[in-house]
């Protein structure tokens, strides 16, 4: 992977939570600022993947073509993988509970217009 | 407009506060820290050929509790909101090419979830996208159908079992280790077979079938809430 093309993940990333927020602050519709927020979501989970990543390097599953000896030298940082999976799921569930929600608020209100949710006014 | 530019405001500093401090985190050439001991002494110490599995499982053990406990209470939330308060949203009939696609693929996308629990310790998956896989088949037995499922099913009671069970995996290795959700009491086995590993296979086992569960649950609430198609 050329540098290049690293600090275009990282751009990537910082780009998705940008956008994300972007839509958060500024949709009116209520799904579409919990799809706002499960973009600005993946944009962190693909900050941290980018953060654990070593060139040159594989997954940190150990197989047969990796001597044991040369594990340290061969893969890259399990944590933030292992952090990644655990926020995936959570964003899942958040995401699940944010749609609930905004569905039984636009029922209350019998429209999806986050201006028309008077009690959520800022 | 006053939304909007308030919000590009804030999207700008953030922005250029980005722009600021990811170029400074280097590209590191070595593991550091806690990175490098769990790829140094993760195989030999769980038995674990992937080794995030190992960190979720053993290293981090009672964080993955933790964030059972979270997802337990989203999915709790999802479904007491949405049986309390139904959407009354009629589902539509589901098309030919759904009908037939919700009979043929449900097996081989359980059959790839099961593959995916119960290989966690050997290649990528584990507990969590198998679960979220299994779930997936159950997603779309539903979309292909126009009736909805029974309102008396065993979910809740997987869910429980499941999440009883990692307890009780983790208070087995205080009677016997002395140590909560201690992975090594078992034996380790020889890495890279489908026995090994220690405990982690059973947990993953147990959260596969808690995450399966509760996003059945989930799903089946959403479902039920817009009454029958």
């Amino acid at each position: 992977m050329s540098t290049a093309f690293y600090w275009s993940i990282a751009g990537t990333a910082a780009g998705l939570i940008l956008v994300g927020l972007w839509g958060v602050l500024t949709r009116k519709h209520v799904l579409r600022i919990a799809l706002a927020f499960t973009v600005a979501d993946t944009g962190a989970n693909l900050l941290l993947v980018w953060s654990g990543y070593l060139p040159g390097r594989t997954a940190p599953v150990i197989d047969g073509s990796i001597p044991a000896s040369e594990i340290t030298s061969a893969v890259v940082d399990p944590l933030p993988q292992a952090m990644v999976l655990t926020s995936i799921v959570i964003g899942v569930a958040v995401a699940a509970l944010f749609v609930v929600v905004g569905v039984l608020a636009s029922r209350r209100t019998g429209s999806a217009d986050v201006r028309r949710m008077k009690e959520l006014r800022w | 407009m006053i939304r909007t530019l308030a919000g590009l405001v804030i999207v700008l500093i953030l922005g250029a506060v980005a722009a600021a401090v990811i170029p400074e985190m280097q590209m590191r050439e070595e593991l550091q820290g806690v990175g490098y001991s769990y790829a140094s002494r993760g195989m030999d110490e769980t038995g674990s050929s992937n080794l995030v599995t190992a960190v979720i499982v053993a290293y981090r053990g009672l964080d993955t509790l933790g964030e059972v406990v979270v997802l337990f209470c989203a999915s709790t939330a999802v479904v007491l909101m949405l049986t309390l308060y139904p959407i009354g949203v009629k589902a539509s009939e589901p098309s030919r090419i759904v009908a037939f696609t919700a009979k043929v693929l449900p097996a081989p996308i359980m059959l790839f979830g099961v593959y995916f629990i119960a290989h966690s310790h050997l290649s990528p998956g584990g507990g969590f996208p198998g679960g979220t896989v299994i779930a997936s088949t159950f997603l779309l037995v539903m979309l292909g159908s126009s009736s909805v499922p029974d309102r008396n099913g065993r979910l809740p009671a997987i869910e429980s079992l499941a999440g009883l069970s990692f307890g009780l995996l983790g208070f087995w290795g205080i009677m016997t280790a002395g140590q909560f959700l201690n992975n090594a009491f078992l034996g380790t086995g020889t890495p890279g077979s489908i026995i090994s590993g220690g405990l982690i296979p059973l947990i993953s086992i147990a959260i596969g079938a808690k995450v399966a569960s509760e996003f059945s649950g989930v799903f089946k609430a959403f479902r039920n809430s817009g009454g029958e198609a």
